[in-house]
């Protein structure tokens, strides 16, 4: 999981704004609405990395379609001290 | 065979671009982030980007009249250029592979 989050958030183009999403959902769960909203970002940006997010087990939502609201999963929140050590190094 | 030469030369030259493109990548993900993991991907980037450079120096600017030795049947068969060319082809389909999964 650790090389994951690294690889995930450090590692890719879109890390820097996957850990800004990261940061976000930490602080309280939101829809992918919200983000785009809170974060400045274009709706479809946040819908793929949400998406990978999930798919490397980072993330998981809650299942209700559009209105599904993303939090980190347990795995996640096991290494939260990696992925803190990451957010701290964004602003 | 001068083609196969020719082969290895564009080969060089992509592999080239495509280690700018994930060297400026990893390099903009380091002096944000400045993680050892970054810092490794960088540095993996800047010495094959240097090992693509380098062989287009040899064998596209004639270091040291390098390319007419390679180029010279008499003096690197065709099964060695071959060979050359086959290394060259994997790393390329290995950069090319990388590039995809860091471009998201």
């Amino acid at each position: 999981m650790e090389a994951v989050l690294w690889y995930v958030l450090t590692g890719t183009r879109g890390g820097t704004n996957r850990v800004r999403i990261l940061r976000a959902l930490d602080e309280r769960p939101r829809n992918a609405n919200q983000l785009a909203e809170d974060l400045e970002l274009d709706y479809k940006t946040v819908r793929h990395h949400l998406d990978v997010l999930e798919d490397n087990g980072v993330l998981e939502d809650s299942g209700d379609d559009y209105g599904a609201i993303y939090l980190p999963t347990d795995q996640a929140r096991h290494h939260w001290d990696t992925v803190e050590k990451i957010i701290d190094q964004v602003e | 065979m001068a083609v196969l030469i020719d082969a290895m030369r564009v080969l060089s030259a992509l592999n080239v671009l495509l280690l700018l493109g994930l060297g400026y990548v990893w390099g903009r993900n380091f002096y944000r982030f400045r993680s050892k993991h970054t810092l490794g991907l960088l540095v993996f980037a800047v010495l094959l980007l240097a090992e693509n450079a380098l062989s287009i120096v040899f064998f596209v600017f004639n270091f040291e009249g390098l390319t007419a030795w390679v180029t010279d049947p008499s003096f690197v068969p065709t099964i060695a250029q071959q060979a050359m060319l086959t290394l060259r082809a994997l790393e390329f389909a290995g950069v090319v592979f990388l590039t995809w999964v860091t471009w998201d």
